[in-house]
């Protein structure tokens, strides 16, 4: 490296998103570049910004992948099997369970509340037998390794509050989204790619479904250097990567070479550290045209890798190939990772349309949970599955017993949990034979939240931020850590 | 420098020793340590305590102790606790996070043992003007602001920086001022203007320029929340830049700031507001709006309520209010009843809950240009002339009936048929099915005449038809179309139709469901005529040319027989010709009657059908004269030539009027409800959790209720524009101070309450919110007085002490250096390129954005889910006028650092990353806007390779490259050149970025080398930061 250079990217101050507790050398590089590099000495790995005094205590977790099934997947035909419904079909819900309870004007003008039970089959599996419907056989086969929890509830009973409270502790925008708090709070494992990236997923090809929002993955009043990044199939996967048309990568070299010396020359004159720290920018963004490509390309994953995630794997923007590339990121340090599948939202035709859904996660997700256990990697990957609310045992529209419809549903639903931190094989709290009301272990949103960042060694009371003369949290001032699902 | 939002409340440049100032020193302290249980907040209180106030504090605590014995630290239970040696009896406790330092501790005790003196907080007594400290002797000062600034400096003893180069000020006051670099000639012009004026006359002509009301509106929109749509789930387009361009107008004709205020928070209602004070309104229409379906309404009338407080509290009172949203204020003493007082102003407005996904969700209001007022005024002038010259021409035209009592003239009518047994000849046949005409023969098959007739027998919509008849049917004025029809009764259709093609088949009639082609019409391209014919038997279809909208003259090419389902013959069709009234009869109003009387024609106005329908000697006399008047102007030969020209006239105006109007913009506003909603007290903010009812008031802490004020929100904004309001004034200047020195007097813009940042120089602030209010909150000459100061103008260098002593420049020993805004850096680029198109105002536009950034994250029937780019013009507006997709905002703005405009913003942070490197590296508007630049260079920029480089220099930079710059850049010119020529195509392709066209007349090779040496320069530190 251009001796100047360096020494221009040692004395920075700052970096990618955070504060720069080590010099940027030529290691980080490397890491990128090799990831197993990394993975071997990840435990000696510094890390880049951060807030002082965090992690609050040792972490289990290292980083997070969380699998957002947007719209609303309904727990009742994958996961919350209630088998006497069978006997109430198309009778009405009973007042004692809906209990006066709020519900959407999609279905509050509804003359009747008939019972639709599912139309799917479900099974024990794996050693501590829990119930897993038809959907999902790949994950069945996994269930001995996750925590899945059935009594998760919110307050917000549509999309864009929902979705917003879930990911960033407020049904109203303005606050910070899940992965912006880990990277203000934990930084970054690798400043060479942005602490947190989020990935969109289409399905059958396009996209669609309920609407996601900037706000899911902003940095409200943190520093937008803690924004998700969202890393594209189409186009250039980081904005703004390639050199535009014309311009040979030498040519860039040198015009970068050149940028720095004038930028050095004017920090000698006018002394504002702020340039030195542009100088570096510059460098970064050089080394992201080469490490985001090479991170994106999976012609070394092996026949048997590629297998496991299914056929989808090899079409970029799949959800299948999001998996895939959530676990290269993770390999690579990236902090927070979000996927996002849309679709769930099923209003109607739920049978035909859930089968659709099921048929593209099922495999990418047991797949990315064996990959990153075959690679060691799952005890320190926090992974997270589910939607923003969950779906009601009331018909929407007209019902059959084959076919039905289901609307909102915020006062109990499932998400799962696997990997550092989360007990294996578990079955976390119960609902009422309707899955209308928590009966037992009820799960706030605040409080998955706040065991989350308890995953990644965070006490969620103490993770704040000063903003307009109050100390703001991603839990407000709710959330408990749910121990019972921790080891 | 990266704005570190975090920071200590109560160390600042404040703290200078001497008596103790309990507002600065003393009750930051306990309110960040202590409010929490001790506080305003009374469900919250613990042991009785309360130190905001010093009554409560004073006296006797629920354990009998006192909290604070003044001058007695020894005895007082708040100072025994605090250095207690226990950790179970120390306060602040231990899980709540908060510590005090040894020296705050001592400070503690000195303030008791002082006589703990309480005052209210600084920032909500009001200001008054301080005396003007001593000028230091040797400093230039160039008004008041230096004075303060020196002074304060002197303490610190630190001096101040020389002032900057003239090139360098200049580029920093236009960019300030304008938003856009200086050209070279204006920069030649200061640079030779030697008068002690000379930067003063620069200041002037900025601060008259339009782009003034640009870049000071541009910051007030992030305050605004201004976007171009909804923000929540669609995120549909809205309509509301009429009001962003009103901003910007009232920053340019300087309307004062307390009026500023009113016309926004209340411009409707003003007495008899004009059109410009109701469109200030949108202001708090900017606000997030959903139309999510199985929303309830009354939970989004309260969350728009508490926007508009949250909004209007951050923008007039620097208060962060959305705490007592849900209980009393923690810290400062705002309870959650006056913050529902606040929110009751907000509460009664006549919008709906629901947006409706309307790009004008009501109330609005239509907002004329100028110019389309005054085509209007002129076109219905016009059209007033030509109807008076109609008038005068009606009155003169002295008609009597020629013919009033003869015979009326029998009608001639006739039978053309078009085609029976075959088709016409050209015609080319057509239809569903591999054999769409299907003759067939009687006596197995209904036939009316000739040999055959045609059979169809189908499912939904299906048809047989031909065009490009040879001999075009041509239609004639009152023609009826006719065909012959036989329903067969064993499987009769739903619907029939016939579709006739002069060039277009948009002229159509059905009988039965209205199930063919342009189902839910009901005009000329599908008109309903009637129930189906009777089943079994051979039936006339009829229907008048007119009424499918076959003018005279229309010829008709082609025919379709269409139906829904069952079984359908058709049999000869044609044209029933009626011959026109001769001339003589023409001119006889009784003949013209008789003739209408038996031919209807569907263009005669209704009214004037409604006169023929009643008897002659029944008609009024307004009728007689109605239908005369109708008949001389349309039907009389001679007199309708009269008459022809004023009323085509007339018809073109009209249209244009009517085209006008569709065209005028319009925009979101506020209304108030004629019965006003109720507003409570909301438990935890809870819409379902009503409690106490509240009416609209003001937080009399902070000033006294007006007397002669309304009990609405013109109250409200009288209220805050009260010239002894503490601190409406004192928000304001800071955050104009902010936007010149890049950090406020009080750091946290947003937040003037008990927690937020004390001000680096407190007597400067109040000096200048008493002087701005004394002035008649006169914003240019608050604006002026800030940058002619010689704090502003000082050299932005800084030396490594300074750096020590003052790492973010709070005391301003040197000038002001930060990175430029978002919008800032790209119109720069456009403006040095020649690109800019500088037209003020108008719908948002849509310039370059990466492919798919929309679709990912939108909702499939929201009108935003899809991003089509403007092309032309469009492409290169200033930045501010950016169509704002709240949901997936444009990310070269965000990546710099703009607000997502979700929220109200009054501060934005700086920050530095690779991103922003990536996007003025490779964005397609950068590497436009070099290639165009390039071109400037080679054609204006002079011969030789040195002068071009100097010229692209002060193009952007405005000063003189140095001998090494010159020397690197013209090297790097030969060297690029060299390797373009080496490179076929490469110039080539580099050239072709962006939509603009490339000067052909250049050397390719040479205009790749100048656009890569200016696209290095448009990524200098130096050209993206004010310095």
């Amino acid at each position: 490296m251009h001796p100047l250079r360096e020494s221009a990217l040692i004395e920075t101050r700052r970096h990618f998103f955070g504060r720069a507790a080590a010099g940027i050398g030529t290691a980080a590089l490397s890491s990128l570049l090799n990831p197993n590099l990394f993975a071997a000495t990840s435990d000696k790995q510094s890390t880049f910004g951060g807030i002082a005094g965090l992690p609050h205590f040792a972490p289990k977790a290292k980083r997070v992948i969380y699998l957002f099934m947007s719209g609303a997947p309904s727990q009742l035909d994958m996961w919350d099997y209630k088998p006497k419904m069978q006997d109430w079909y198309d009778k009405d819900l009973p007042d004692s369970i809906r209990n006066g309870q709020r519900i959407t004007t999609m279905t509050s003008g509804q003359k009747r509340f008939p019972i639709a039970p599912s139309t799917f089959k479900f099974q024990q599996h794996g050693k501590h037998g829990a119930w897993v419907s038809e959907l999902l056989p790949h994950t069945a086969r996994v269930v001995d390794d996750l925590a899945v929890i059935k009594t998760i509830n919110t307050e917000a009973i549509n999309h864009d509050p929902a979705i917003t409270y879930i990911q960033t502790g407020s049904q109203l925008p303005g606050r910070p989204s899940n992965g912006a708090w880990l990277s203000y709070g934990l930084g970054s494992m690798n400043q060479n790619l942005p602490a947190f990236v989020v990935l969109h997923s289409t399905v059958n090809g396009g996209f669609g479904g309920q609407a996601l929002y900037a706000r899911l993955w902003g940095s409200g009043f943190l520093s937008t250097r803690h924004q998700g990044v969202s890393l594209r199939s189409n186009g250039d996967p980081v904005l703004y990567l390639s050199n535009p048309n014309g311009m040979s990568a030498k040519m860039r070299r040198r015009m970068l070479d050149e940028l720095a010396t004038l930028n050095r020359d004017r920090y000698t004159e006018v002394g504002d550290p702020e340039i030195q720290s542009r100088i570096a920018q510059y460098e970064m963004a050089y080394r992201m045209q080469t490490s985001v490509p090479e991170l994106t390309d999976i012609s070394n994953e092996s026949k048997h890798t590629l297998d496991m995630y299914g056929p989808e794997v090899k079409k970029p923007g799949t959800f299948a190939a999001n998996c895939l590339l959530a676990r290269r990121l993770a390999e690579r340090g990236v902090r927070f990772t979000q996927v996002f599948i849309r679709q769930w939202d099923q209003h109607g035709n739920l049978p035909r349309d859930i089968r659709r859904q099921c048929g593209i996660v099922d495999q990418p997700c047991a797949a990315l949970l064996n990959d990153l256990k075959q690679r060691g990697m799952l005890d320190d990957t926090l992974l997270i599955w589910g939607g923003e609310f969950g779906r009601t045992i009331y018909c929407q529209g007209g019902l059959t017993k084959a076919n039905y419809g289901r609307d909102h549903h915020p006062r109990c639903y499932t998400k799962w949990m696997a990997g550092g931190g989360v007990k294996p094989g578990v079955v976390y709290g119960e609902t009422d034979d309707f899955s209308y009301n928590v009966i037992e272990n009820p799960v706030h949103i605040h409080d998955l939240n706040a065991t989350i960042l308890h995953c990644l060694g965070i006490n969620h009371e103490q993770l704040t931020f000063r903003h307009q003369g109050r100390d703001f949290r991603l839990t407000d001032v709710h959330g408990k850590v749910v121990k019972e699902i921790l080891t | 420098m990266l704005v570190g939002i975090c920071s200590s409340a109560h160390i600042g440049f404040a703290a200078e020793e001497k008596p103790i100032d309990f507002s600065r020193q003393i009750l930051p302290l306990l309110s960040e340590t202590c409010f929490k249980c001790h506080g305003p907040d009374k469900t919250n209180r613990e042991a009785g305590l309360r130190l905001d106030k010093q009554q409560p504090a004073l006296t006797g605590l629920e354990s009998g102790k006192t909290a604070v014995v003044p001058g007695k630290s020894a005895m007082s239970e708040l100072y025994r606790r605090i250095s207690s040696a226990d950790p179970d009896l120390r306060m602040p406790p231990v899980d709540s996070g908060k510590k005090l330092t040894s020296q705050e501790i001592a400070l503690l005790k000195r303030w008791i043992d002082e006589g703990a003196q309480w005052s209210g907080h600084w920032a909500f007594e009001s200001a008054r003007k301080p005396g003007l400290p001593q000028p230091v002797p040797d400093w230039k000062t160039n008004n008041s602001v230096d004075l303060f600034i020196h002074s304060r400096l002197q303490k610190a003893e630190l001096k101040p920086a020389a002032e900057a180069q003239k090139a360098t000020l200049i580029r920093r006051v236009t960019l300030d001022l304008t938003g856009l670099p200086p050209t070279i000639k204006e920069v030649d012009d200061f640079l030779r203007d030697n008068s002690p004026v000379a930067y003063e006359r620069v200041v002037d002509r900025l601060l008259n320029s339009q782009r003034y009301g640009e870049q000071m509106g541009r910051r007030w929109l992030d305050a605004a929340r201004y976007a171009d749509t909804h923000g929540l789930h669609l995120d549909n387009e809205r309509s509301i830049w009429p009001y962003r361009d009103w901003v910007i107008d009232a920053f340019n004709r300087n309307l004062p700031f307390d009026q500023f205020t009113i016309e926004q928070l209340a411009g409707d209602l003003l007495p008899n507001p004009t059109l410009s004070q109701r469109v200030a309104t949108g202001f708090n229409r900017c606000n997030v709006t959903t139309s999510e379906g199985g929303s309830i309404d009354e939970e989004y009338y309260v969350r728009y309520a508490v926007d508009r407080v949250e909004t209007t509290s951050t923008v007039w009172l620097g208060l962060t209010s959305g705490c007592a949203v849900c209980h009393d204020h923690k810290y400062d003493p705002i309870t959650q009843k006056e913050f529902y007082q606040l929110f009751s102003y907000f509460f009664s407005l006549t919008e709906k809950a629901m947006d409706g996904n309307a790009i004008l969700p009501p109330p609005s209001v239509k907002v004329p240009t100028k110019l389309q007022l005054a085509t209007q005024k002129r076109l219905q002038e016009q059209l007033a002339a030509a109807q008076k010259e109609i008038e005068t021409g009606l009155t003169q035209w002295k008609y009597t009936d020629p013919l009033a009592t003869a015979k009326p003239v029998p009608l001639t009518q006739n039978d053309k048929v078009w085609f029976d047994d075959a088709l016409p000849p050209g015609a080319k046949p057509a239809g569903n099915g591999p054999n769409p005409w299907k003759f067939v023969t009687a006596p197995d098959h209904p036939v009316f005449s000739g040999k055959n007739s045609t059979v169809r027998t189908g499912t939904g919509i299906t048809q047989h038809f031909f065009t490009g008849a040879k001999d075009p049917l041509v239609i004639s004025e009152n023609d009826r179309l006719f065909a012959y029809v036989y329903l067969d009764p064993k499987n009769p259709p739903e619907t029939i139709q016939l579709q006739f093609n002069d060039g277009t088949w948009e002229h159509r009639a059905h009988w039965g469901a209205d199930k063919a082609f342009g189902a839910g019409r009901n005009n000329a391209s599908n008109k309903p005529i009637g129930p189906l014919p009777e089943t079994g038997k051979w039936v006339r279809l009829e229907v008048p040319a007119a009424t499918v909208g076959l003018k005279a003259g229309s010829k008709l090419n082609g025919w379709a027989f269409t139906q829904f389902n069952g079984t359908v013959h058709w049999d000869k069709a044609g044209l029933v010709t009626i011959a026109s009234l001769a001339p003589e009869q023409q001119a006889s109003l009784a003949q013209w009657e008789h003739f209408r009387a038996k031919v209807k024609h569907p263009a005669l106005p209704g009214e004037i059908q409604k006169v023929l329908n009643v008897a002659k000697e029944k008609r009024s006399k307004d009728q007689s004269q109605k239908l005369l008047r109708y008949y001389l102007q349309n039907v009389h030969p001679d007199a309708r030539k009269r008459f022809a020209e004023p009323l085509k006239n007339q018809q073109a105006w009209k249209k244009e009027l009517a085209d006008i109007a569709k065209a005028i913009p319009s925009t979101l506003i506020m209304e108030e409800r004629k019965q006003p909603r109720q507003a409570h007290i909301l438990e935890r903010g809870q819409y379902t959790e009503k409690r106490e009812k509240v009416s609209s008031g003001v937080p009399d802490w902070l000033g006294p209720t007006l007397s002669d004020a309304p009990p609405n929100r013109l109250g409200l904004a009288q209220w805050l524009v009260s010239p002894t309001h503490p601190l409406t004034a004192r928000v304001t200047v800071n955050r104009y101070w902010q936007h010149y020195f890049g950090t406020g007097l009080v750091k946290t813009t947003e937040d003037f309450g008990i927690q937020g940042e004390q001000p680096s120089h407190p007597e400067l602030l109040d000096w200048l919110a008493v002087d701005f209010v004394e002035s008649g909150w006169d914003v240019k000459r608050l604006q002026k007085m800030l940058v002619m100061s010689a704090t502003y103008r000082q050299s932005s260098r800084v030396t490594t002490e300074k750096l020590a002593a003052d790492s973010e420049n709070r005391l301003l020993s040197w000038g002001p250096r930060f990175r430029l805004d978002a919008e800032v850096i790209r119109d720069q680029a456009l403006a040095i390129s020649g690109l800019l198109v500088e037209e003020i105002g108008g719908k948002s536009v849509r310039p370059y954005q990466p492919a798919g950034l929309w679709k990912p994250v939108g909702f499939g029937g929201s009108n935003t889910s899809v991003f089509k780019q403007d092309k032309g013009a469009k492409l290169y507006r200033r930045s501010m006028y950016t169509f704002w997709k709240r949901t997936s905002p444009p990310p070269t703005m965000t990546i710099f650092d703009a607000p997502d405009r979700e929220t109200c913003q009054v501060r934005r942070a700086r920050t530095n990353t690779p991103l922003q490197a990536l996007v003025l590296m490779n964005d397609v508007q950068f590497v436009e806007a070099a290639r165009k630049f390039a071109e400037r260079v080679m054609t204006d920029g002079g011969g030789d390779v040195q002068q071009r480089v100097t010229y692209a220099f002060r193009s952007i930079l405005t000063r003189q490259p140095k001998p090494n710059e010159l020397r690197l850049l013209s090297q790097l010119f030969n060297d690029y050149r060299a390797e373009f020529k080496a490179t076929p195509e490469a110039a080539a392709k580099l050239l072709a970025a962006g939509e603009s066209t490339r000067n052909e007349s250049l050397d390719v090779n040479e205009l790749g080398a100048w656009t890569m040496v200016v696209h290095l320069l448009l990524n200098l530190s130096e050209t993206v930061t004010k310095g």
